[in-house]
C-alpha cells in the first residue's frame, strides 16, 4: 500500500477535531440539562470512568454526567491523538518515531491507570 | 450558578480565548487568577478548570495549524517525552502542595511572563536565524510573504530540558507553558516563530492531558466551572483567529502584561 505524504498530520488533525466536537456536543447538552433541571448539589467526589459509561450506556443521563462524559472525552482525545501518530508514523515506515509516540503513549496511558487505580 | 455567574465565566473564557489566539499563549495565566480572585475558587479546582481549558484551546488550535502543515510533528513528540515527563511530576507535586504555596508559585510565574512578553515587543522586526544544518528538517508555506520556509532544529537535548521544565509548571500550577517553550525553540533551536509557535500550541494538550486525570481523579473538577470555561474559551479561540488579522498586536500585549502585573500582585497578597 503506497502511505500518501503527511499521513500523521492529517489523522491527528481528524481526531483532534472529532474529539473537540464530541466533547462540546456532550458538554453543551449537560449544561443546557443541567441549567433546566439543577440537581440539588454536586457529589464531592468526580465519578469513575465505570459509572460515566454505564450512564451513557444504560441512558439514564443527567447534566453533570454528561458533563463529566465532555470533559473526560475531551482530556483522552490528546492520548488518542498520540496513539494515532504511532499507526501514522508506522503507515509511513518511520519506525524511529514510531518509537517516540510509543514512549509518549506509555507516559500517558501509565498515568491514567495510576490516577483511576 | 446563577445565570449572572455563568455568563462572567463565559465571557472570561472568551476573553481568554481571544487573547491566547491573539498573543499566541496558552488560557492559564489569565484563567486561574480569574477564577482564584473573582470566583473565590480553590487554587487547585482553577488549577484543573485551566487544564481542561488548555487541552480545548490546544486541540481546537491544533486542527487548523496542521492543515496549514506549520507544526512540526516530530520535534513536538521529542519534546513531548520531556513535558510530559515534567507535567506528571508536577501534577502529583501540586496534590502535596498547599493552596497558599501554589497561589504564591503562580504569582511569580506571572512576573515572569510578564518579563517575558516585554522581551518579545523589544525583539519584534529582529531578523529570524534559520539552519538546515540540525536535525528533525521540516518546511511550511508562509501564507504572510508566500515563501516556504525550510528549516531544522539545533540543541534538541536543551530544548528538551525546557519542555520539562514547561510541562513541570503546566501540571503544577495549570498553564500552557508556551511563554517558556516558543522563546526557546526560536533563540536555541533555531526554528521560525510561526513553527515554534503552532508545535507549542500542539504539544501543550498532549502536556495538560498528562496530569489531567490526576486532578480528576482528586475530585478537583468541578464540572459546572470547567464545561462554561472549556465553551467560553474554544469560542474566544475562533474569534482570536479571525481578529488576528485586523488587529495589531503590540497594543494588546501591553495591556495583557499589566494585567499579569496586576494579577500577580493579587494573588501574592491574597
Amino acid at each position: 500500500m503506497r502511505v500518501r505524504e503527511h499521513t500523521v498530520d492529517r489523522w491527528t488533525s481528524r481526531v483532534l477535531r472529532g474529539g473537540v466536537w464530541l466533547s462540546v456536543s456532550f458538554i453543551a447538552i449537560g449544561l443546557v440539562a443541567a441549567l433546566f433541571n439543577p440537581a440539588s448539589g454536586r457529589a464531592e467526589e468526580n465519578p469513575s470512568f465505570a459509572e460515566i459509561a454505564r450512564s451513557l450506556v444504560s441512558g439514564h443521563l443527567n447534566g453533570e454526567m454528561l458533563m463529566f462524559a465532555g470533559l473526560v472525552t475531551l482530556m483522552l482525545t490528546p492520548i488518542l491523538r498520540v496513539a494515532t501518530a504511532l499507526v501514522a508514523f508506522w503507515a509511513e515506515r518511520d519506525l524511529r518515531f514510531v518509537f517516540t509516540s510509543g514512549v509518549v503513549l506509555l507516559f500517558l496511558v501509565g498515568e491514567l491507570i495510576y490516577s483511576l487505580r | 450558578m446563577s445565570f449572572p455567574s455563568f455568563l462572567i465565566l463565559y465571557c472570561a473564557g472568551v476573553v481568554t480565548g481571544t487573547l491566547g489566539a491573539l498573543l499566541g499563549i496558552g488560557g492559564g495565566l489569565f484563567l486561574v487568577p480569574f477564577l482564584v480572585l473573582a470566583f473565590n475558587l480553590p487554587m487547585h479546582q482553577a488549577i484543573a478548570t485551566s487544564i481542561v481549558a488548555v487541552i480545548a484551546t490546544s486541540s481546537a488550535g491544533a486542527t487548523m495549524n496542521l492543515e496549514r502543515r506549520t507544526v512540526n510533528i516530530r520535534l513536538g513528540m521529542v519534546l513531548e517525552i520531556a513535558s510530559v515527563i515534567g507535567a506528571i511530576a508536577g501534577g502529583l507535586t501540586a496534590s502535596q502542595l498547599s493552596a497558599s504555596v501554589l497561589t504564591k508559585l503562580f504569582s511569580v510565574v506571572l512576573l515572569i511572563v510578564a518579563a517575558l512578553m516585554i522581551r518579545k515587543l523589544r525583539r519584534q522586526g529582529e531578523q529570524e536565524h534559520i539552519f538546515t544544518d540540525g536535525v528533525l528538517a521540516a518546511t511550511f508555506h508562509d501564507e504572510a510573504t508566500g515563501a516556504t520556509i525550510a528549516y531544522s532544529v539545533r540543541r534538541v537535548p536543551a530544548l528538551m530540558a525546557v519542555s520539562f521544565v514547561a510541562g513541570n509548571l503546566s501540571g503544577l500550577l495549570g498553564v500552557g507553558g508556551g511563554f517558556f517553550k516558543v522563546p526557546a525553540m526560536t533563540i536555541f533551536g533555531g526554528v521560525p516563530m510561526k513553527a515554534a509557535t503552532a508545535t507549542s500550541n500542539f504539544m501543550i494538550g498532549v502536556t495538560a492531558a498528562a496530569s489531567a486525570f490526576i486532578y480528576f481523579s482528586h475530585g478537583h473538577l468541578n464540572p459546572f466551572i470547567a464545561s462554561i470555561a472549556v465553551l467560553g474559551v474554544l469560542s474566544g479561540s475562533f474569534l482570536g483567529v479571525k481578529l488576528n488579522r485586523r488587529i495589531h498586536s503590540s497594543a494588546i500585549v501591553w495591556i495583557f502584561t499589566a494585567v499579569l502585573v496586576a494579577a500577580s500582585i493579587q494573588l501574592y497578597l491574597k
